[in-house]
């Protein structure tokens, strides 16, 4: 138990470090930029007619700090702001904090990824256990072929090819816009089933780009756990063919859950392409929007929350990891 | 010591030690005739390469614009339709493809050299270098890809096509680099490895002409995958619409289709989206075809066979 805790702590000084590292390469980037974005919004500000001071004030409260510090005193505030959870304020939403925005967009990414993420996992680990243990029937061939072909499509082609077969050739389903704009959100029955309905589609999408990842990692590892030597002992003792399949299921998937913690993490960044396709209003579609309309703060808020969710889920999966698996423990 | 017999190290003649017998290009080309589906990936990947080399030289630098032919159906005239302003859809592809497959193929060096060296260095030698390498190999295999790239465009200019590969070579190398560490790790305890440590040759010599060869098949395979991974990356970034377009590509096809032709509602500007995407299904396919082959060819444990 000692050799566990002194792990994780390592892990999360290590995590500290990083997200120390990623606020420093955003608060660099945005500095190093051609034409100074700061400055050019203070020179902006002074344009409009306030007094140096007030601009100064103003683009100390969007970036949180001051444009005419020598580069170090900036960078202190800086992360001064940060590690007070301050991200400043958006430029393109007027006065709203960045941190404000972002945690308004986050959860439409997370219910849309999850779902996404374990439908594709249930459904792919099983089809992979399938795979593997059929492998030389046509039943299990036309499974692998189905994962290789799936994996290899690109999010943003199955993306558009699900939105124009389902929205536009038959029109099904309801494309863009995470609710139908005429009701009034809230616990209600017409409300509820409109979200289902547009969700479809993003975790659709989602789920079909993902599945076969899940199938080709499973039926891999299922195979590899087939040579081991207590599968042959299991059979050579007589024990049912089910119960055979529970030993290398139960063994097969540790890797998996691995990928699958991880891919928590990575799930705040992972649908850029299906939130700008399908017009949803998560995390992805607000740095695509912070980048297309030069909102620096709110660039740099939503990509610091994005890392951070992974370094978090990083050391989350090595604690957990070495609960369920007790080889890890030593 | 008790080791179970497949622990053992496998015979000599398994390893690749020595040149093999068969010239590199008669066994490759033995090996892709072997079955037609590598066949037809390999004819599919000249075919694409020959598009990247040559394609931009089949058609005037601007290419002609026909106003009375804008969104024009399939013909013969125009084997995939027209786009906006009356321009072949082939055409477009055709001299889209030099940006696109040069700057994955750039990528892919990146990738490939540094990873490799860096798994290398860090799994022969071990010690302070390793400890530093590999921090920043979960470094970067901790900073998530796609979006780090989107928010690089804002700096970086993507317009010249090695800059593009060197950016996803950059961000992209960690995998590689962890994977060749591992089977580093396990060679150098190889008693082959230990036989050329004792003959006194130098460790550039043991990491280039003993180990590298054995890790070569998962390089190779891995070196096919990160083109494919990074046309993908860089067609996102043009359809995203975050890099400004400079030259024609697959990409910014794909975001004028949907986001400016309105390809997703009328059908008639279908073809200018489905052009594209057609370019980079089909060279996927061969690509998943043809990695087959390459994991019999740089695989010495396959080579018997």
């Amino acid at each position: 138990m000692k050799g566990v805790l002194i792990r994780l702590s390592q892990r999360v000084i290590w995590g500290v470090i990083m997200v120390f590292v990623t606020a420093s390469f955003t608060f660099f980037l945005v500095r190093m930029m051609p034409g100074n974005p700061v400055d050019a919004k203070y020179n902006q500000l002074v344009m409009q007619g306030l007094t140096p001071v007030q601009a100064m004030n103003k683009v100390r409260v969007m970036y949180g700090f001051i444009p005419h510090e020598p580069l170090w005193q900036q960078y202190i505030h800086y992360l001064n702001q940060i590690a007070h959870m301050n991200l400043g304020q958006s430029i393109s939403y007027e006065g709203v904090p960045v941190l404000h925005l972002i945690l308004t967009a986050a959860p439409w990414t997370i219910i849309l990824v999850l779902t996404g993420l374990v439908a594709s996992f249930i459904v792919g680990v099983l089809a992979g256990v399938i795979a593997a243990i059929k492998r030389s029937s046509p039943v299990g061939s036309a499974i692998s072929l189905s994962g290789s072909l799936l994996h290899g499509i690109p999010q943003f082609v199955m993306g558009l090819f699900l939105a124009y077969v389902f929205t536009t050739l038959w029109v099904l389903l309801p494309f863009g816009a995470p609710y139908n704009a005429e009701l009034t959100p809230g616990l209600n029955g017409p409300f509820i089933s409109s979200l289902i309905r547009h969700a479809i589609l993003p975790v659709a999408t989602y789920a079909l780009s993902s599945y076969g990842g899940w199938l080709l990692t499973m039926k891999s590892s299922v195979i590899t756990v087939l040579g081991d030597d207590f599968i042959l002992a299991a059979e050579v003792r007589g024990l049912k063919m089910g119960t055979r399949v529970r030993y290398i299921a139960h063994n097969a998937i540790l890797p998996l859950f691995t990928i699958f913690a991880l891919s928590i993490g990575f799930m705040l960044g992972g649908s850029l392409f299906i939130e700008n396709i399908f017009d949803y209003p998560g995390l992805g579609n607000l740095l695509l929007h912070a980048i297309n309309s030069r909102d620096y703060p709110l660039m740099s808020g939503a990509f610091l929350l994005i890392t951070v969710s992974v370094i978090l889920s990083n050391i989350a999966t090595d604690f957990l990891y070495s609960v369920v698996d007790p080889r890890i423990r030593r | 010591m008790a080791l179970p017999a497949s622990k053992l190290d496998p015979p000599v003649n398994q390893l690749v030690v020595s040149k093999s017998n068969p010239s590199f290009w008669t066994s490759s080309w033995r090996i892709i005739v072997k079955k037609p589906g590598r066949v037809i990936g390999f004819i599919i990947i000249l075919l694409y390469i020959f598009m990247g080399l040559f394609g931009p030289m089949l058609y005037p630098k601007q290419l002609p614009i026909d106003p009375n032919a804008i969104y024009a159906p399939i013909s013969w005239k125009y084997p995939l339709g027209t786009d906006f302003e009356g321009t072949s859809n082939l055409a477009l592809v055709i001299t889209g493809a030099r940006y696109v497959l040069f700057a994955a193929f750039m990528a892919a060096i990146f990738t490939v050299v540094f990873g490799t060296v860096l798994g290398l260095v860090s799994g022969y030698f071990l010690g302070f270098s390793d400890s530093v390498i590999m921090r920043i190999t979960d470094f970067i295999l901790t900073i998530p890809s796609f979006p780090l790239l989107v928010v690089l465009s804002t700096v970086w200019n993507f317009g010249q096509p090695v800059a593009m590969g060197f950016v996803l070579g950059i961000t992209g190398w960690g995998g590689l680099a962890r994977a060749v560490r591992s089977q580093t790790l396990s060679l150098r305890e190889r008693g082959f490895i230990e036989a050329a440590r004792s003959l006194g040759l130098s460790p550039m010599h043991i990491l280039m002409r003993e180990i590298l060869p054995n890790v070569g098949s998962y390089i190779a395979m891995n070196l096919l995958l990160t083109i494919t991974g990074s046309i993908y990356a860089e067609v996102g970034l043009f359809f995203l619409g975050v890099v400004p377009f400079q030259v024609n590509n697959w990409g910014v096809m794909l975001n004028l289709a949907v986001f400016s032709a309105g390809a997703m509602s009328s059908a008639q500007a279908l073809p200018y989206l489905l052009s594209p995407m057609l370019a980079l299904l089909i060279l996927t396919l061969g690509i998943v075809l043809f990695l087959d082959a390459v994991d019999e060819m740089f695989n010495p444990r396959l080579k018997e066979v």
